[in-house]
């Protein structure tokens, strides 16, 4: 540890890049632990972002602040008593003490927020939870739980936008997945509603079971299976055991599955409705056109035909959309309801949303991803064309736990079967993985960069890309990863 | 292998000493190091004709917040050794030399774009981006390059030039005589000077006074021309040696019966990049119309007419051509070259399918081509010559 790296522990600065950090663990004193033993230069910790001065980072930050002061205090007392008293041992002992406050104060801070958790917002959380679960068992409303370890908000929005079309239909916001944000969606509700969307964030095991439990849910998405939360399931059938435990929860009777997530085939059951790009229960797809300004494709069944064209890109979509349209169908919606309802969605941010730099097209899908998404996004790639230049860019996907190297090996081969005429891949833990599995690909001919600063990188796509380039970027890593 | 080291060298003693430091950080130094192939240092020329060198003054923020100037007053200047190659040498008790082995001049107008740079480059034997010595100081005469452009049959406006000494101190009757011969609206333009600075448009003989008198404090030698009747004013950047390659043809924006002046270039332009598009498909930035909607016989004439420029020149790397077109008679005329576009107009190169990484490194390929062609030839000739002493 060079000089620099020891005296950023006493500045001022300090303090703030432990809240910074703590705040981006989203207050997790586990992973805010974990992160900060694994730091060597504190001072390159904020780098893509900066700490916010909510209200309860400035109490830790006072709290934090405090705590330093008063180590500080304590050994300068222990000077002056060891001078008064003549004992070498205490004030020789002193110096330990101030010099240690910053490492002793950074663990420290996670007692109160530990403390506070424990007393005040568990309690007050089951509170609300638990009545919750009164008002979602008592509410007369369709109620479509919408679970997997990816594309579940991406599908909570597209249902809620074509059901909106003739039904009074309310969904959790956001990514806001967790039972205290059920909790607060349940306290929103008026009664009247006719359809709830509730989006099930699952992180460790039995979540799904538990969220199922308060919500009682009557229909069932489960969008798809991949690594995700592996630290703390550990296996991906733990994983799939838990998001499974919703399809257990109904019986298996209005469950719907994404028939294209490769994973879940062992867990399928033949009651569950298979939905993806050819269909969903007897409603055919034909005529896909795909193109960066959407998807396209015409739906048939018996006598019925629907002429359906969505601003969400990528064939991966076609799924989803039918799942809408179908489920919209047979809640009673009329087959032109259903297609406005598809006309209006489009894409949301971070996620396969395209927009135009310098004639050049970027589909920015840097929302944290996993190995089906990088699949989806490399088939698009692919399959969409360029005047110039094809592009590729991720730093690779974070929480695969012990399958990041067989998962970041797959992703370099789904990256060079897209033959994209530029790769970059940022210096991380996982760059030598995923260069070693697009090498293992033969047909690359493609130029490799390996970036040193993503955010540098990201912040100059202006100077990288010009008019016929096609761009897809995707994934985050968050300074928590670094 | 280690990178080759790129040394950026901007600033200087020049009116376009500021647009210098915009082209050299955002359109050179900044691409530079995102493609990762270079090492790349920043060499600043303060305005008074210092070297510096430091990683500080590849930001922008050093210049826009003023913290230049305290940074210059705590730093020593840098030497140039040549002799092996081009070295950067850092003074000091223990002084440090860094080696440049391609150079990439972003200075704009006097001292620098005019050839003296390229002239220390040519002598210290390192490749170097952009024109050369003879065909920078050429374009940096807006009279040489007219009379040399209108030998090679491309048509210029009528002109006439002069010293302003000679003006000044007695000649100015026989002056005026010559300026007589040409039509109002004249330019009056001090020859050396780009970024339209200085550059005055007159409609009688009073105000041409006053726009002789203004060109004269920024430059000794004048130019007087005609203006353009029916104007479409257009611009095309061209990169390559021997082959050279053009980008769009670009049509500035011009504010009511004026010119594409240093505002509208730099200023105007640079805050109004949101850009919109015409019925047309022409790209409409805030500044200009990019590609210019000519239709496409003129487009193909203008084209022409700019790669010829570029050739007679001599230009090689980089340059940017000025043409005038009268609408009615449809008639390309030359108007002026510049050798080192502002930004080296990477907005319109970006539109014709060059990205600003790609830019750079074709400057820098070209740079390495012309240096290797110029290994070639041979610069000894044995003689008896000295024998006679």
């Amino acid at each position: 540890m060079n000089l620099r790296r020891i005296v950023y522990l006493y500045t001022p600065k300090f303090p703030r890049t432990v809240i910074y950090m703590l705040q981006t663990s989203e207050y997790s004193s586990n992973a805010y632990l974990k992160w900060l033993w694994r730091t060597q230069d504190f001072s390159l910790v904020q780098h893509r972002k900066t700490l916010k001065l909510t209200k309860y980072a400035r109490l830790l930050l006072f709290l934090l602040s405090g705590g330093m002061l008063i180590e500080i205090a304590a050994g300068i007392a222990l000077i002056v008593a060891g001078i008064i008293t003549g004992n070498i041992w205490l004030w020789s002992f002193a110096p330990a003490v101030i010099l240690a406050y910053p490492i002793i104060a950074s663990h420290l801070i996670v007692l109160p927020l530990e403390a506070g958790r424990l007393l005040v917002v568990k309690p007050k959380s089951k509170k609300k939870i638990r009545h919750s679960e009164s008002v979602f068992a008592g509410h007369p409303a369709i109620k479509i739980a919408v679970a997997g370890s990816y594309g579940k908000t991406t599908m909570k929005e597209v249902l809620k936008t074509v059901l909106s079309q003739g039904l009074k239909v309310a969904a959790t916001s956001a990514n806001h997945n967790v039972p205290i944000e059920h909790a607060k969606f349940a306290a929103n509700l008026s009664g009247e509603e006719e359809v709830l969307i509730i989006e099930y964030g699952e992180g460790a095991p039995e979540d799904v079971a538990n969220f199922a439990r308060v919500t009682h849910p009557t229909h069932a998405v489960i969008t798809g299976l991949a690594p995700a939360h592996l630290d703390r399931y550990k296996t991906l059938d733990a994983a799939a055991k838990d998001i499974f435990s919703l399809a257990a929860y109904l019986h298996s009777q209005n469950v719907y599955v994404n028939g294209e997530s490769a994973a879940m085939k062992p867990y399928l059951h033949r009651e569950y409705m298979s939905y993806g790009a050819n269909g969903l229960d007897g409603w055919k797809v034909e005529n896909a056109n795909l193109g960066i300004s959407g998807t396209s494709f015409s739906l048939h069944k018996d006598k019925i035909n629907l002429q359906l064209h969505s601003r969400l890109i990528g064939r991966h979509q076609i799924g989803t959309l039918v799942l809408a349209a179908v489920l919209g169908l047979k809640l009673g919606l009329s087959a032109k309801q259903v297609e406005a309802g598809v006309a209006a969605t489009e894409p949301f941010e971070h996620r396969m949303q395209p927009y135009e730099l310098n004639g050049a097209w970027i589909i920015d899908d840097t929302y944290n991803g996993n190995i089906e998404g990088i699949k989806a996004g490399t088939e698009l790639l692919s399959e969409l064309p360029a005047a110039k230049r094809k592009i590729y860019v991720t730093p690779g996907l974070v929480d695969q736990g012990g399958e990041t190297e067989k998962v970041h090996r797959q992703m370099g081969k789904y990256i060079a079967k897209a033959k994209p005429d530029i790769v970059v891949l940022m210096n991380n833990s996982v760059c030598g993985y995923i260069k070693a599995g697009i090498n293992a690909e033969k047909n690359f001919t493609g130029e490799l960069i390996i970036e040193n600063d993503p955010l540098k990188f990201y912040t100059s796509l202006d100077q990288f890309v010009a008019k016929g380039d096609l761009v897809v970027m995707q994934n985050d890593w968050p300074d928590n990863y670094s | 292998m280690s990178k080759r080291t790129v040394g950026v060298f901007f600033g200087s003693r020049s009116t376009e000493h500021d647009v210098s430091i915009v082209t050299a950080i955002s359109s050179i130094i900044k691409p530079l190091e995102l493609s990762g192939k270079y090492e790349v240092e920043a060499v600043y020329i303060d305005k008074r004709g210092r070297f510096y060198s430091d990683p500080q003054l590849k930001d922008i923020s050093l210049f826009s917040s003023g913290r230049i100037d305290d940074f210059l007053a705590k730093s020593k200047p840098v030497l140039m050794r040549i002799g092996n190659g081009l070295e950067l040498v850092k003074p000091g008790l223990k002084s440090k030399s860094l080696k440049i082995d391609i150079a990439f001049p972003a200075t704009h107008g006097t001292h620098g774009e005019d050839g003296e740079l390229m002239g220390l480059f040519e002598m210290a034997n390192i490749p170097y981006v952009g024109c050369d010595v003879a065909s920078s100081a050429i374009a940096m005469d807006k009279a040489l390059s007219k009379t040399i452009v209108r030998a090679n049959g491309i048509n210029t406006s009528k002109f006439v030039w002069f010293y302003a000494d000679e003006y000044i101190s007695g000649n100015k009757t026989a002056i005026d005589g010559q300026i007589a011969g040409l039509s109002y609206p004249l330019f009056v333009k001090p020859v050396h000077l780009g970024s339209s600075i200085a550059i005055t448009k007159v409609a009688n003989p009073k105000e041409l006074i006053q726009a002789i008198e203004l060109a004269a404090h920024y430059d000794n030698k004048i130019i007087v021309e005609e203006a353009v009747n029916n104007l479409t004013e257009v611009t095309l950047p061209i990169m390559g040696n021997e082959e050279p390659r053009p980008a769009l043809l670009e049509e500035p924006l011009t504010k009511d019966d004026k010119f594409f002046d240093f505002d509208a270039k730099y200023l105007r332009g640079g805050k109004k990049g949101k850009g919109a598009k015409t019925a047309a498909g022409t790209q409409l930035n805030g500044y200009s119309k990019l590609p210019a909607p000519l239709d496409e016989k003129l487009y193909s004439e203008a084209q022409a007419t700019a790669l010829s420029v570029y050739r007679t020149i001599g230009c090689s790397g980089i340059a940017r051509v000025d043409l005038l077109i009268d609408n009615k008679t449809r008639k390309v005329y030359f108007n002026e070259i510049n050798p080192l576009p502002g930004s080296l107009y990477a907005h319109n190169w970006r539109a014709a399918g060059v990205s600003g990484v790609e830019l750079v490194n074709k400057l820098i390929e070209l740079a390495d081509q012309r240096f290797a062609k110029a290994k070639d030839l041979q610069t000894v000739f044995a003689t008896s010559y000295l024998k006679q002493y």
